[in-house]
Formats: C-alpha cells, sequence, structure tokens
C-alpha cells in the first residue's frame, strides 16, 4: 500500500488527501475524509466500494464538476480544471448520454466538434474510434436505435477520439446486462492496450474490477477513504483466461473481506424464519 | 414481393383508415346543415343554404381574396415576428439569470391582459391598419413562446451539460448543441398553439380596429344581412388557420424526426 504511494508519478493520477463535505441546510454529509491514491501513468486501477460510499464524488472531482472541500487531487501535475481546459481527459458515465438527435457518428464526433477540429480530421478520428469499439455499420443510426452495449461502446468511441491521456469511468457498464458487460471488459482491455491512457474505473463489480486493473483500491463506506490497495498481477495482456487463474478467485476472495471488513469475523448464521 | 404487397395494403389501409372517418363525420355536418336550411327549420336569414356559401366562394371570391390576404399577412407577420422575439428573449433570459429574474414576474402579469382589450389601445398608439393588428398579434403569440421555451431550454438532463462541461465546451456551444435542440419539441408545440392564436387575434382585432380583413369583412357582411358572404369569410378563416397549422406540423416531422418516434431525452 505504502509502497505504490512512494513515488509520486507526474504523469499519472495524484490524490492527496481529499476530502469532500456536501452541505445542504443544515445537514453535512461527509463524503469523502483523507482520501489518497496515486496511479502510475498508463496505469489501470479501480475504486470499489459500497453505493454512496463516495467513488462517484472522487471521480467527480477529478472531471472538475465539483470542487474538493480539501486535499489535492492532480492530473499529471495540472488541476482538474486545468486538465479540462487542455482536454486531458475523457469523462464516461453509466448513462452513455449520447444526444437522441444526432446520429451515432455525430455523437462520436462531438468532442472534437466542441473542440474545433476540422470536419476531416473529426471524421477520420471519429471513423477510427467506431472501428475500435466495433460498431462499423451503426453510424446513421440514432441512439434509440442502438442497443444499450452499443450506446455505451458509442459514448467510448467518442472518449477515445481525443486521445485523453485519462480515461475516468464511473460504472460505465453498470446499466448492462452480465454477458455484454463481461463481453466489453475484455474489449475494453483491448483498446486500452491500444491507446495507452491511464484508468480509474469506479465500479462495483469485484470481478470488473480485477479483470480491469493494476490496483483495486477499496473505499470504506461515507466517509469515504481508501482502506486497502490490491495490486493485481496479471500484467497488461490479458485474456479471458484469466478468469480461470486460481489468482483471480483469490484477489476476489480479498477484495470481497476487504469490502465487508475484518475476514477474522465469523459472520452471523442466517437465521430462519420461526414459523416456517 | 408478397410481403411488400401485403405491407402496402397495411399501409393503405392505415391511409383509409385516417381519411374516412373525419370525412364521414364532416359528410354528416353538411348533410344536417342542408336539411336544416333546406326545410326551413333554420330560417336563411339566420344561416345560409350550403349552396348559397358554396356559389359566394365560386362566384364572388374577390373580397374573400383581398380580405383574406391581408389578414393572412397580418397574422403570418405576427406570428413571425412574435415567435422570434419569444425566442430570443428566452434565449437572453437562460443566459442571463438575472435578465429573467427582472424580466419574467413582467411577463407572466402581462400575459393574463385580454388581447381584444388592447387592441383599442395600440389603434390610439399606431393608428387603424396593418400595423396595430401586426403588433397585437405578435404579443399574443409571444407568450406561450417564451414561457415554453424558456421550459425547454432547462429540459436537457444535467448530464448532457456535465458532459459538454468535461469537453470544455463554452456558453455558446452549450446553447447550440444542447439547449435549442433540446427545446425544439417545446418549440412546435407553442408554434402549433401561435398558429390558431394568430388567426383569432387578427381577426377579433380587425373587428375593432381595421376597416380591412376577414375580420372586418364578417363585421360588415353580418350588418348588411350578407349571410351567404360572411359564412364564406369564416370558411376562409379557418381554411387559413389550418393550413398555417398544416405547415408548423409539417416542419416539425421534418425537423424534428427522432421525437416523431416518441423518443425523448433520456
Amino acid at each position: 500500500m505504502a509502497r505504490l504511494q512512494d513515488t509520486p508519478p507526474r504523469g499519472g493520477i495524484d490524490i492527496r488527501d481529499l476530502s469532500m463535505t456536501y452541505r445542504r441546510g443544515r445537514e453535512v454529509t461527509q463524503a469523502l475524509s483523507a482520501c489518497s491514491l496515486t496511479i502510475p501513468e498508463g496505469g489501470w486501477a479501480s475504486l470499489i466500494g459500497a453505493s454512496g460510499c463516495g467513488k462517484s464524488t472522487l471521480l467527480r472531482i477529478l472531471a472538475d464538476i465539483v470542487q474538493p472541500s480539501g486535499g489535492s487531487a492532480m492530473l499529471s501535475g495540472m488541476t482538474p480544471a486545468e486538465a479540462r481546459a487542455t482536454r486531458g481527459f475523457a469523462l464516461v458515465s453509466q448513462q452513455s448520454v449520447l444526444l437522441p438527435w444526432r446520429r451515432m457518428l455525430e455523437n462520436v464526433e462531438l468532442g472534437l466538434e466542441v473542440a474545433r477540429a476540422d470536419k476531416a480530421e473529426r471524421r477520420k478520428r471519429a471513423e477510427e474510434a467506431i472501428e475500435l469499439v466495433g460498431l462499423r455499420g451503426f453510424e446513421r443510426a440514432y441512439p434509440h436505435e442502438l442497443s444499450g452495449g452499443m450506446r455505451q461502446r458509442a459514448a467510448i468511441a467518442r472518449a477515445l477520439t481525443l486521445r485523453p491521456r485519462f480515461l475516468l469511468m464511473d460504472e460505465p457498464f453498470g446499466a448492462l446486462d452480465e454477458l455484454t458487460r463481461a463481453s466489453l471488459n475484455f474489449e475494453l482491455l483491448r483498446i486500452l492496450e491500444e491507446t495507452s491512457a491511464t484508468l480509474l474505473l469506479v465500479t462495483h463489480s469485484i470481478a470488473e474490477a480485477i479483470i480491469l486493473s493494476d490496483v483495486v483500491a477499496v473505499m470504506s463506506p461515507r466517509p469515504g477513504r481508501i482502506v486497502h490497495q490490491l495490486e493485481i498481477g496479471f500484467g497488461h495482456h490479458r485474456t479471458d483466461a484469466m478468469r480461470d487463474d486460481p489468482a483471480f478467485a483469490a484477489y476476489e476472495a480479498e477484495l470481497r473481506h476487504a469490502l465487508h471488513g475484518d475476514p477474522g469475523v465469523t459472520r452471523q448464521p442466517i437465521r430462519q424464519p420461526a414459523f416456517a | 414481393m408478397s410481403l411488400s404487397m401485403a405491407d402496402g395494403g397495411a399501409m393503405a389501409w392505415r391511409g383509409v383508415e385516417r381519411v374516412v372517418p373525419p370525412a364521414l363525420g364532416l359528410a354528416a355536418l353538411l348533410l344536417a346543415w342542408g336539411v336544416l336550411t333546406e326545410t326551413g327549420v333554420i330560417a336563411a336569414y339566420l344561416l345560409p343554404k350550403p349552396a348559397a356559401v358554396l356559389t359566394e366562394i365560386l362566384t364572388n371570391n374577390e373580397p374573400l381574396w383581398r380580405h383574406g390576404k391581408l389578414t393572412a399577412t397580418e397574422a403570418l407577420l405576427g406570428f413571425a415576428i412574435g415567435n422570434s422575439v419569444g425566442v430570443v428573449v428566452a434565449v437572453l433570459m437562460g443566459w442571463f439569470p438575472a435578465f429573467k429574474r427582472c424580466v419574467m414576474p413582467l411577463a407572466l402579469v402581462t400575459r393574463g391582459m385580454p388581447m381584444v382589450a388592447i387592441t383599442p389601445i395600440l389603434v390610439l398608439m399606431l393608428d387603424r391598419g396593418l400595423v396595430p393588428i401586426v403588433t397585437v398579434v405578435s404579443i399574443a403569440v409571444y407568450f406561450p413562446t417564451l414561457i415554453t421555451m424558456v421550459r425547454g431550454l432547462e429540459s436537457a438532463d444535467v448530464e448532457y451539460h456535465e458532459l459538454l462541461h468535461s469537453l470544455s465546451a463554452d456558453r455558446l456551444q452549450r446553447l447550440l448543441i444542447v439547449e435549442l435542440p433540446a427545446a425544439l419539441p417545446y418549440l412546435f408545440t407553442s408554434l402549433k398553439i401561435g398558429a390558431s392564436i394568430a388567426f383569432i387575434v387578427a381577426i377579433t382585432g380587425e373587428w375593432v380596429g381595421a376597416s380591412a380583413g376577414l375580420g372586418y369583412l364578417i363585421v360588415i357582411s353580418g350588418e348588411y344581412f350578407k349571410l351567404a358572404m360572411m359564412w364564406s369569410a369564416i370558411i376562409v378563416a379557418s381554411g387559413l388557420t389550418l393550413a398555417t397549422l398544416g405547415c408548423v406540423m409539417l416542419a416539425e416531422r421534418l425537423l424534428g424526426r427522432w421525437t416523431a418516434r416518441g423518443e425523448g431525452m433520456a
């Protein structure tokens, strides 16, 4: 755990003592407290934790959507605002957020359109990204004509057109069924290997976190803090076979224990209803 | 082949289903009108015979053309001006929240004013004729468009704004890429309302403040008991309203195909 934080990499993500307090009237919610995490350049990290533990808040701070109450978050030595201004990161969320009145190709081109790239460049890069996510042939479809998995692929393609150094993903496959999710996990791996982007993925799936990460960080329930970090030793050329590796099951068990508290404590036996 | 023929048949049947029932309704109305007037149940000086109205439209249509053209000009000019101003003010309100806070209460108060009541004031200020009528139509059309456009511009989900924020979009890009397209279905709703408002207000405005136009023709024909001309003018006025409404609906279908399929923002 300490080992990862000893060498703060300039090119990666560096989160230090981040805290976040929401105030709504008199009600004060501490979403994050003294949260620290370091991801080296080109590294893949996942954040897992119970819902409401602040993992999305952490991502939204990095994406410059909300401002932290304390601490710092840096992307390649830049503040989130600076990184956003240079379009250094791309955000993919659970909802694909495709504009319903635009065809898929026009949706994928959106980032470059906003960046005022010229038309030919826009089209070329969008077509490359569409090819990469395997959506060739659906360029002219409207979002409602695509399946949930295809819409999410389109959202990833839109993120890739800007060739971001950082991919910030907030439960990107959370709304998909298990089979689609698993196949997209491995497609994302293939894409990550081609793009060399640094990934920070927020997920509540332990398996997804292991498949897609070098480091899995476990967050405590609110106020969110990183309580455990696990290095995943599968390297960067991963295949479907990794799931059958005994190490996979061991990682899964360790993360499950970290999520549910002290592994030494025996769980209460499930009580049978008395009237059964 | 057989499948496409079956499709063609189904489409033709849907066409029949759409056209035949309203046509039957109209035929029944005309028949009742004809029977009641021809048998003298309703006296000819109260309601002319359908044939008399038809003859009037076919033979004496010069006044209908002249007055109809004027009313159409007033209504359509007012429609265009009122809607443009409504859209522009709504965009400004979205852009400058302080402006919205200043103007919105005023706009809501003015919305309660009866348009017929302000026409005489406008006639006093602007003299009789085209200008006060176009003005009163513009004012009447402007309010529903302003109110619905303010809501429409705010209708896009926050996720779309966060997406554009993460892409470092500027304010104008947010307006053009998200807010205006999201407001388009709202705009068409108010354009459809505005199309009939424009003609109603133009015609009532002419009663009060003009010496020409279909409203004037209806009043004058009534005073001289030229009932066939009066009814012809009413029919022409309805026809113009429906034609405008049809154009708006056609534009909506061409521009907003994604909404026509029942897809919302999600």
